[in-house]
């Protein structure tokens, strides 16, 4: 970690993204240091999605520029491969390979594109399954899983890859309550590990407990930003209040 | 008067130009429907137009009138193909059109979010086609390819018209020969189905 230090894990500046005359990303600046923990909220329609999957590489964006530790991705994000291996992505739908085990989901991506054994690419998905509580389930297909479990070995399907950064999208709004628990648990738990994590999620009490900074867009701008304890105790702008309050009552 | 015995006999010496047809037609049916079914679930613009008017062009024409002019026409070019060989292209082909649509259906029914996990895994485009894509798409479509596929061994009774012998060609010279169509077609019919 430390020859990264340097450089902050995401340098977002002067983000700007336009779908066809609808102007999503206003000059959008963000910094997140290695190691730190962003919770990104705000109503739906701000931009939020569309902000980390230009991070990700799944969207293009029209100007500004991104770097991933001093790599730069490429509005073209096909052309930045290297960028883009930095940052695991967890779905809000979790995505899964249907026609795929666990395991196979986990694996695929290690054999293929790293080029792995299969007894050195399964032992590193082990290891993760393990990680998020569900080595049990490896050689039963996604449709045999709960929501909650689905969307755990979405998330060591993520890891596997060893990314610096996790990427997570609104990754509990598709659960049933019964099971966002188990979820934000591992995420917790990645939190505690040293992870650089970006969340999208309206889990304003994981964001209170695990986040040391909330960021609050609206209509495609960052509106204010602060720690948890000032961005609940005090936000400054009256839109984040008016977020807020329908968000707690 | 031929027993029905001696008429399934009869139509039966026909089935092997029936299968080999068939065989022969899903040698041209299954390579095109992939490929150009796949080309016009990943191109646009002018590439989709050309893909699209390929397909439509076997799609969309006559079988009977695509036999006659690459069996009758062809050969004024130069051109000598067999009868066997016209016949299972013109069919294939043709089936391969209906399947093509088949596989591009259900390659654009799969949820965007399945390419997205794959790419987001760093899987190349291809790779996301055929580990990913096709593997779903292709199970889902499985029931429309067998109804494809019983197209196409109906649609071989048409070669009968360019000089080969299979089942609707022995019924026909049965028929002129015992005066007994009713008999004989409904034989051939009946094979057909079993088949």
């Amino acid at each position: 970690m430390q020859e990264h230090s340097l450089a902050p894990a995401i340098d977002i500046a002067a983000l700007n993204k336009w779908y066809g005359t609808f102007h999503v990303l206003k000059n959008v600046d963000l910094v997140v240091g290695t190691g730190s923990r962003i919770v990104i909220c705000g109503p739906s329609g701000s931009g939020k999605s569309s902000l980390i999957r230009c991070v990700n590489g799944l969207e293009k964006y029209e100007s500004g520029t991104i770097r991933l530790a001093d790599t730069p991705l490429e509005m073209d994000a096909a052309k930045s491969s290297a960028a883009r291996r930095q940052t695991g992505m967890v779905f809000q739908s979790f995505n899964l390979f249907p026609h795929l085990t666990v395991l196979a989901n986990c694996t695929l991506s290690l054999r293929r594109v790293q080029k792995k054994s299969r007894g050195a690419a399964s032992e590193i998905a082990m290891h993760f399954l393990e990680k998020v509580k569900i080595p049990e389930q490896a050689n039963k297909y996604p449709a045999e899983l709960s929501g909650g479990q689905q969307q755990r070995v979405a998330i060591a399907r993520a890891l596997c890859l060893n990314p610096r950064i996790m990427l997570f999208d609104e990754p509990t709004s598709a659960l049933d309550p019964e099971m966002v628990k188990e979820v934000l648990d591992v995420m917790t738990s990645l939190a505690r590990d040293g992870m650089t994590m970006v969340c999208v999620t309206h889990e304003m009490h994981f964001a209170r407990e695990v986040a040391d900074r909330i960021v609050f867009m609206d209509q495609g701008s960052i509106v204010e930003q602060s720690d948890p304890a000032s961005f609940f105790a005090a936000p400054t702008h009256a839109r984040t209040r008016a977020f807020l309050s329908n968000l707690l009552h | 008067m031929m027993s029905i015995f001696q008429i399934w006999l009869g139509i039966l010496q026909g089935l092997h130009v029936t299968a080999l047809v068939t065989l022969y037609g899903l040698l041209f049916a299954v390579p095109f429907a992939l490929l150009f079914g796949i080309a016009q679930h990943l191109t646009t613009g002018l590439a989709r137009f050309a893909v699209t008017a390929v397909i439509e062009f076997w799609r969309s024409s006559s079988v009977i009138i695509l036999l006659f002019v690459f069996y009758y026409a062809l050969p004024v070019f130069g051109i000598e193909l067999s009868a066997m060989t016209v016949g299972a292209m013109v069919i294939g082909l043709n089936i391969g059109g209906y399947a093509s649509q088949s596989v591009r259906a259900g390659l654009q029914a799969l949820d965007k979010g399945q390419s997205e996990a794959g790419s987001a895994l760093g899987l190349t485009r291809a790779q996301v086609l055929f580990m990913i894509e096709l593997p779903q798409a292709l199970t889902a479509m499985a029931p429309t390819f067998i109804n494809q596929l019983i197209q196409l061994v109906k649609g071989t009774a048409i070669v009968s018209l360019v000089t080969l012998t299979d089942m609707t060609f022995r019924a026909k010279e049965l028929a002129q020969i015992e005066y007994d169509p009713v008999a004989i077609y409904t034989s051939l019919l009946l094979a057909y189905f079993v088949v």
